[in-house]
């Protein structure tokens, strides 16, 4: 109630305010003579004003109130300067204790109606001076203890608004920047995914669902491997569990299986994302469709290949066009010759003198003939041969890993069924590739026509004698009982473009290490091609 | 079939062989020898072409790989130069579109070595045959052509239009003579181409144009 009359008092007191600027106006400038108005009505104004309405107001109620109490009433003004105290502060509740003083002393301390105290009530006076000083300093402190309280609250209100802006918008930032990552995983024309800490698959990219057509469910731990392909798989698997105990990246190829059950070639990659701690917190792997260029490649290889074959063959020709005229030339003569002996021993009387020398003519060229055919001999020899101590079951592996891709484009299965452990061979390693090379490769000529599977099979184990065994099986026709005497022969060749020489060098080479090559059919239909070679010690 | 072959060879023939391997010249000549005919060898086509003679008649028994000019280059070089011998083309290893090509330019036989004594001197007999009549045809022209030279610039003129089918009047009025001086002339046409008729002179002069014309088609 009372704050109300305040409210509607201070009123004309901010006129009166508004009203005192002009007055300044004229010496000051507008910002100082603003914030001067502004002291006056916070410090001068407003406190006088509060002071006077309130003590006015217990005036007021005193004259009636009088009357019915004996006592000279001042309980009213202490409740005034208690409330100008705590409304206008310290200096209004100083002057309100000024004004009470005096109206009290002028109209209710007797003698009424002056300014003088009685000397009975002078002891009464200066008790009320002094409550009225105490509930002053009180009410005010309190009411600025109150103040202080108030705004320490609105401060922590204020702050706690801002706070709460900031974290929802640093939310709604996190939500966007999530969604735009989300957006990118998606936008990547490429298969991603991400793995927990132990290699277990947690969540594949919509491409990756679309392309294998397998919901999340079939796609996660270790039914994620069921895409690749059997063939690969080992080797993707073997990768990815030695870079999740190294904790290294990870890279591999592949073929994965589509929605429509076709294999396309991919490049693996895998990095692991480590915590601050410095732990690998996951993984993020990516597959790129390389089926492109993987094709691109094989082409090249095939169309090296070709040349290769093709200038192995021309430069067969040629050898064999040279070795032809070299030896064709002293035949020539030495046929001419005889052709001519026997002309001279028919003659009438027989001309015995041009016969001998004839005769002698054809010793000489049939033994520049048979000079030919060493140099010839000689031309195909090589003298130093290179051998050192070397693993055959590594050069297995590597031959199947260099035909991997041949063998991919002729549909065949290449196994190994190498023995477990096999002493060191001394051996010429370029030699034997070659001879390993062409077995493999006319196993998968020789399946050309059959229908898959194809498979070859690339055995190693350690004969009793003590030679290494090594044998190359196919699932062909075999070899006919015909032409199997003949087939190291050279120049024997049942393939139209053969030369009739591999077989014949790989035996050459395969003697060459005290070994043996051989051939005989497989119980399962095929031809076994083997060979063997003297161990070390 | 030697002794089928045998009486035609000439002796004034030879066979000129071209060999880059001594041995195979030595074994040819040996043979060819045994049998009686001639032989020249030479090591390559530049040592025939220095020390040709217009006089050589046979065949030529021409190795395909040569050093120095081919064999093939050789036989373009003969036709440049006007030599008409026959070939015999060997080699130790023949292609077919080296075969198709020498045999489209007139060779007589194309033998792969080593080869049988036979087919050796069947092709020499045929090729010698060959030769023998183209030289004889060349002859025959030649003298027709000498006879031809010693004709007068008139003679000439007369002979041309008698063998066009022309009358003596007409060619008295044509070259502005009369009929008796041409007649003279006519005599002795005759008697410079040493002709019997009429007919006989239209052949030789037949002759000579057909192998000019064949020749200018040539060249």
């Amino acid at each position: 109630m009372a704050r109300d009359k305040i409210s509607s008092l201070s009123c004309p007191e901010k006129w009166a305010g508004s009203l005192v600027i002009p007055r300044y106006d004229a010496k000051m400038t507008d910002a100082a003579s603003d914030r001067l108005s502004r002291w006056m009505m916070e410090y001068a104004l407003k406190p006088c004003a509060i002071a006077v309405c309130f003590v006015l107001v217990a005036l007021i109620w005193t004259f009636p109130l009088q009357h019915a109490i004996a006592y000279p009433f001042v309980f009213l003004f202490f409740g005034a300067i208690m409330g100008s105290a705590w409304f206008g502060g310290a200096t209004a509740g100083f002057l309100a204790v000024v004004l009470s003083s005096v109206v009290i002393g002028y109209f209710f301390i007797p003698p009424f109606f002056s300014i003088s105290i009685a000397k009975e009530s002078q002891s009464f006076f200066a008790a009320f001076i002094l409550c009225a000083i105490a509930i002053t300093v009180v009410s005010s402190a309190r009411k600025r203890a109150e103040n202080a309280v108030r705004i320490a609250r609105d401060e922590l209100d204020m702050k706690v608004q801002a706070r709460t802006a900031e974290l929802v918008r640093s939310n709604l930032e996190i939500q966007e920047s999530e969604r735009q990552l989300r957006l990118l995983t998606e936008a990547i024309p490429q298969q991603i995914w991400r793995a927990d800490a132990t290699g277990y698959i947690e969540h594949c990219n919509q491409h990756l669902h679309d392309y294998t057509g397998k919901p999340l469910a079939d796609l996660t731990g270790e039914s994620f491997f069921q895409i690749l392909h059997p063939e690969d798989a080992p080797l993707y698997l073997q990768g990815w569990q030695e870079a999740l105990a190294m904790g290294s990246r990870f890279e591999e190829e592949a073929r994965v299986r589509g929605a429509d059950g076709a294999y396309r070639w991919f490049l693996a990659r895998s990095i692991p994302q480590r915590s601050v701690d410095g732990r690998i917190a996951r993984w993020y792997g990516i597959h790129i469709d390389i089926e492109e260029q993987h094709r691109a490649q094989q082409n090249l290889v095939l169309a090296q290949e070709d040349l290769s074959r093709l200038s192995r063959t021309m430069s067969m020709a040629e050898m064999a066009a040279s070795i032809a005229h070299e030896l064709n030339q002293p035949l020539t003569a030495v046929v001419t010759h005889a052709y001519a002996c026997r002309e001279w021993l028919r003659t009438a009387p027989v001309n015995t003198e041009k016969a001998a020398a004839t005769a002698e003519k054809i010793v000489q060229e049939s033994t520049r003939a048979s000079s030919v055919v060493s140099r010839v001999r000689a031309l195909f020899r090589r003298d130093t041969e290179v051998r050192d101590s070397a693993d055959m079951n590594r050069l297995i592996q590597d031959l199947a890993r260099v035909l991997r891709d041949e063998a991919i484009r002729r549909e065949t299965t290449i196994r190994l069924d190498l023995a477990g452990s096999l002493p060191r061979i001394e051996m010429d390693q370029i030699q034997i590739q070659q001879v390993l090379r062409n077995l493999v490769m006319n196993a998968m000529e020789a399946m050309a026509q059959t229908a898959p599977p194809r498979e070859i099979v690339i055995r190693s184990e350690k004969n009793e004698d003590g030679r290494i065994r090594v044998s190359v099986e196919d699932r062909g026709p075999g070899v006919a009982a015909e032409i199997a005497p003949r087939i190291f022969e050279p120049f024997f060749s049942t393939k139209s473009e053969g030369t009739g020489m591999g077989l014949a060098i790989c035996r050459s080479i395969v003697e060459a290490h005290d070994g043996r090559l051989w051939t005989e059919n497989s119980p399962h239909g095929g031809a076994v091609f083997q060979f063997t070679v003297r161990a070390l010690g | 079939m030697t002794e089928m072959t045998e009486p035609t060879i000439r002796t004034s023939q030879a066979v000129f062989i071209v060999d880059d391997d001594a041995s195979i010249c030595e074994g040819l000549s040996n043979l060819l020898e045994s049998v009686g005919v001639r032989t020249e060898a030479y090591s390559s086509a530049e040592a025939i072409l220095e020390n040709w003679s217009e006089a050589n008649a046979g065949c030529m028994l021409l190795d395909a790989r040569l050093p120095g000019m081919s064999g093939v280059e050789f036989q373009e070089k003969m036709q440049q130069l006007g030599i008409g011998m026959p070939i015999i083309f060997m080699t130790a290893h023949g292609d077919i579109p080296m075969v198709r090509k020498v045999m489209k330019a007139g060779a007589v036989e194309f033998l792969t070595k080593p080869f049988q004594k036979e087919e050796l001197l069947h092709a020499i007999d045929h090729a010698f045959a060959f030769d023998q009549s183209r030289r004889q045809d060349e002859e025959i022209l030649n003298s027709i052509k000498a006879r031809m030279n010693t004709l007068s610039g008139r003679e000439r003129e007369v002979m041309e239009r008698v063998t066009a089918g022309l009358l003596n009047k007409q060619i008295a009025a044509e070259l502005n003579l009369s009929e008796i001086t041409v007649k003279l002339y006519r005599r002795q046409v005759m008697d410079k181409m040493r002709a019997g008729s009429l007919a006989e002179l239209v052949k030789l002069c037949e002759r000579v144009k057909a192998t000019s014309r064949s020749s200018g088609d040539r060249a």
